[in-house]
C-alpha cells in the first residue's frame, strides 16, 4: 500500500479553521490522484464534533484523537497524543498549517517522526515521482526548491498557496475514534487573551495608507500623513517592523498579526510585503506600491508599482497634488 | 536561572554584510530582562557555523551575554534548521540550561523550526512565538504566544523549557561602553559537542531562483513628476480624489 497522507486539522472553538481546508489541497495535489491515501486527523476538545463535520464536508476518513490531557492545543500535549500514532502508521506526509499552531507543532513532530521538515511551501510538483517544493527565502528576496531526503515529509502550507478543497469525494467519509496514551504533560494551555485596543478605524477606512521599515525615521511619517490627508476617509496602517521600532501603535499594524483591512485603496509605503503583512490585505481592492526596489514583493500584489524614493517621491506627489486641486483642507 | 540565547548571524541580499538575526536581539534582551529580576542569572550566547560568527557572538556579548559559545559547522552554508538544533541540543544536554531562548525566525530563511526542534531533541516543553513571559516561584514560566487575528494563547510551561521570542516583546538595548571592552578581550568558548556527529541533512534546496515580481498591473514610468501626475490622474479616475 502506498504510504498514507495525514492532514491534522486545525480548529477553534468547535469549528474547523478553514485553513485546514488549504492543507487538504495541498494534500490532494500530493495524493497522485490517489485520495483514498488521504487521512484527516482532529486532536483536542471537542474533536469529535470537528470530526464529523470534516468527514461530512470532504467525504475522508477522519480521526478524531481522544484523550483525557487535550484540551485547547498546545504544543507538548498534541505532541505526545499524536506523535505515536502517527509513528505507527509511518506516513507520507503530514500537512498543517503554517499558522501559530502549524509552525509552533511540526519541527517538533518532525523530529519525533525522523521527518524531514518543509515549512511555509507555497507550491509542490512532482519531478520523477518526487516531490519538489517552493519556499520563500533570503528574507523573501528569492525562492526555493527543496526536496525531502526522508521516507516521512512533515510540511506545513502556507496560508493562502492552495486553494481550499471543497469536496472531491462527494460523498460523506466516516470517523473513527482513537484513545492516546500521552502521559504527563508539562504546558498546558490556560486561556486565550484579545489586547485591547481603542477604536479600529483601520477596519472600517475605505482608504488605508501603510508605513513600513522604509520610512527609515520616525518624522518621515509626516509624509505618510501628508498622503491619508488627500482622501477624506482614510486612516493610516503600518508594518509590524514600524510598530516594533516604536514609530506607531500596534493597533496600526496590519497583518497575519494584526489587523485585517478590506479597503477599496491600500497604499504600501516603503513595505517590502512580507507574506504576514500581506496576509492582512487579501481583500484590499486596489492597492498601490512605493518601493524603491523593483523586487519587492509587495509589487506582485500591486496593481500599480512605483519605483521611487519614498523620501523624494511623496513631496512631488504632494506638489502636483496642490497644484491641481490647491492645499488639502486641514481635518 | 541558566539561560541559553540562540543567535544567528544572517546576510541578507541586498544588505551590505552581515549582522545578528533581529529576533534573537528580542531573545537576548528578554534574557537579559530576567537577570536583572533574578539576581545570580547567567546569560550565555551560542551560535552554531563557522569562523565567521563570531562577530554575532561577541555582539551578544556587548549586549550584555555573559559567555560567548561557538559551535562549529563546516561548510556552514547549507546547515538545515534540524542540523543547527542537532548541534545546539547536544551541547545544551550536559549544560543544564533553565531556560533556551531563540528567536521565532531567522530572518534570512524563514524557517521558524529551530527552537521547537531543540525543544523535541531534549524532550523540553515549549512555546514559539512568544511575546510576554514571566517567571512563576514554582518553577514554571507562564508565556502568551501571538497567534493570528491579534489573539493571544496563555501557556504554562514547566521548567527547562524552550520558548521563542516575537518582535516587538521588548525594545533591545544598546551595548554599554564596559560590555563592548570585556567582549573584545573575553574569549568565545568552542567546546567540543558530545556525541558530536552531525546528522545529515532531511532536505536539499536543489535550486535558488528569483521569483518573477511582476505587478498585478503596472509600474507606472518616468520621471518621479510624471509619475506624481500619473499616480493622481489614477486616483482622479477612480473616484478616490
Ligand atoms: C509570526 C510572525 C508574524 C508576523 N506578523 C506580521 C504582521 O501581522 N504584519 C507585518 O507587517 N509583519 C508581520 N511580521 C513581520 C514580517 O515578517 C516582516 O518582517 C515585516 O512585515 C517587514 O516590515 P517592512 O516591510 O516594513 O520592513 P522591511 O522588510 O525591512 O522592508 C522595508 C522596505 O522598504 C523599502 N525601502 C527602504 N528605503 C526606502 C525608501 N527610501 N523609499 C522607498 N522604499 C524604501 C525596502 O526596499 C524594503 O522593501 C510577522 C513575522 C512573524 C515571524
Ligand atoms: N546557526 C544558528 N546558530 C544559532 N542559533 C540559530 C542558528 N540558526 C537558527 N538559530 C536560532 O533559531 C531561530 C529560528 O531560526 P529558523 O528556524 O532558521 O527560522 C533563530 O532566531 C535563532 O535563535
Amino acid at each position: 500500500m502506498k504510504d498514507c497522507i495525514v492532514v491534522i486539522a486545525q480548529h477553534a472553538h468547535g469549528r474547523t479553521d478553514p485553513v485546514t481546508y488549504e492543507s487538504l489541497a495541498c494534500a490532494w495535489a500530493l495524493c497522485g490522484g490517489d485520495e483514498s491515501r488521504i487521512r484527516v486527523m482532529v486532536a483536542g476538545d471537542p474533536g469529535q464534533a470537528v470530526a464529523r463535520e470534516l468527514a461530512a464536508a470532504t467525504g475522508f476518513t477522519v480521526t478524531a484523537v481522544e484523550n483525557d490531557g487535550l484540551g485547547d492545543y498546545n504544543a507538548d500535549a498534541y505532541l505526545r497524543a499524536l506523535g505515536p500514532i502517527l509513528a505507527g502508521m509511518a506516513p507520507g506526509y503530514v500537512i498543517m498549517p503554517h499558522t501559530c499552531f502549524g509552525y509552533d507543532l511540526a519541527p517538533a513532530l518532525a523530529v519525533r517522526l525522523g521527518a524531514a521538515c518543509i515549512t511555509a511551501a507555497e507550491a509542490a510538483r512532482m519531478n520523477g515521482g518526487k516531490a519538489v517544493f517552493v519556499r520563500t527565502a533570503s528574507g523573501g528576496k528569492l525562492s526555493t526548491e527543496v526536496v525531502p531526503e526522508t521516507d516521512i515529509v512533515v510540511l506545513t502550507n502556507q496560508p493562502g498557496a492552495w486553494k481550499p478543497l471543497d469536496n472531491k469525494m462527494g460523498t460523506g467519509g466516516t470517523v473513527e475514534t482513537v484513545r492516546s496514551d500521552a502521559g504527563p504533560v508539562r504546558s498546558r494551555t490556560v486561556g486565550f487573551k484579545q489586547p485591547e485596543y481603542r477604536g479600529n478605524a483601520l477596519a472600517e477606512s475605505s482608504v488605508v495608507v501603510a508605513a513600513g521599515r522604509g520610512i527609515g525615521t520616525r518624522e518621515n511619517l509626516a509624509l505618510i500623513d501628508d498622503i491619508a490627508r488627500l482622501f477624506p476617509r482614510s486612516a493610516v496602517g503600518c508594518s509590524r517592523a514600524v510598530c516594533d521600532a516604536g514609530w506607531l501603535g500596534y493597533a496600526h499594524q496590519v497583518g497575519m498579526t494584526g489587523a485585517t483591512v478590506s479597503p477599496k485603496l491600500y497604499i504600501a509605503i516603503g513595505i517590502s510585503g512580507a507574506v504576514q503583512h500581506v496576509a492582512g490585505i487579501r481583500d484590499a481592492q486596489t492597492v498601490i506600491a512605493i518601493n524603491n526596489d523593483p523586487a519587492a514583493r509587495i509589487f506582485a500584489r500591486a496593481d500599480y508599482g512605483i519605483v521611487e524614493d519614498l523620501t523624494r517621491f511623496i513631496p512631488v506627489l504632494i506638489e502636483e497634488y496642490n497644484k491641481r486641486y490647491g492645499t488639502p483642507q486641514e481635518a | 536561572m541558566h539561560i541559553l540565547v540562540c543567535v544567528k548571524q544572517v546576510a541578507l541580499p541586498g544588505a551590505s554584510g552581515s549582522r545578528i538575526n533581529r529576533y534573537d536581539e528580542y531573545a537576548l534582551e528578554e534574557a537579559l530582562l530576567i537577570k536583572e529580576r533574578m539576581p545570580g542569572t547567567t546569560v550565555h550566547a551560542v551560535s552554531v557555523g563557522s569562523q565567521r560568527v563570531e562577530a554575532v557572538i561577541r555582539r551578544a556579548m556587548e549586549l550584555g551575554a555573559d559567555t560567548g559559545i561557538q559551535l562549529s559547522f563546516e561548510p556552514d552554508e547549507e546547515q538545515t534548521p534540524y542540523q543547527v538544533a542537532s548541534l545546539i541540543a547536544s551541547y545544551a544536554r550536559a549544560a543544564r540550561y533553565d531556560m533556551i531562548i531563540a528567536g521565532v525566525m531567522a530572518e534570512d530563511d524563514l524557517q521558524m523550526q529551530t527552537g521547537p526542534m531543540i525543544a523535541a531533541l531534549l524532550d523540553y516543553p515549549y512555546a514559539s512565538a512568544v511575546i510576554a513571559q514571566e517567571i512563576r516561584p514554582d518553577n514554571t514560566v507562564y508565556v502568551e504566544r501571538e497567534c493570528d487575528a491579534r489573539q493571544r494563547q496563555c501557556v504554562e510551561l514547566e521548567l527547562p523549557c524552550v520558548i521563542t521570542v516575537q518582535s516587538g516583546i521588548n525594545r533591545p538595548r544598546y551595548p554599554s561602553l564596559s560590555n563592548i571592552l570585556r567582549a573584545k578581550q573575553q574569549e568565545i568558548l568552542r567546546p567540543s559537542v558530545p556525541g558530536g556527529n552531525m546528522p545529515a541533512a532531511r532536505e536539499t534546496v536543489t535550486r535558488t531562483f528569483q521569483p518573477e515580481i511582476k505587478p498585478k498591473g503596472v509600474f507606472l514610468g518616468g520621471t518621479p513628476r510624471e509619475k506624481a501626475a500619473r499616480l493622481l490622474g489614477i486616483l482622479h479616475e477612480k473616484s478616490f480624489l
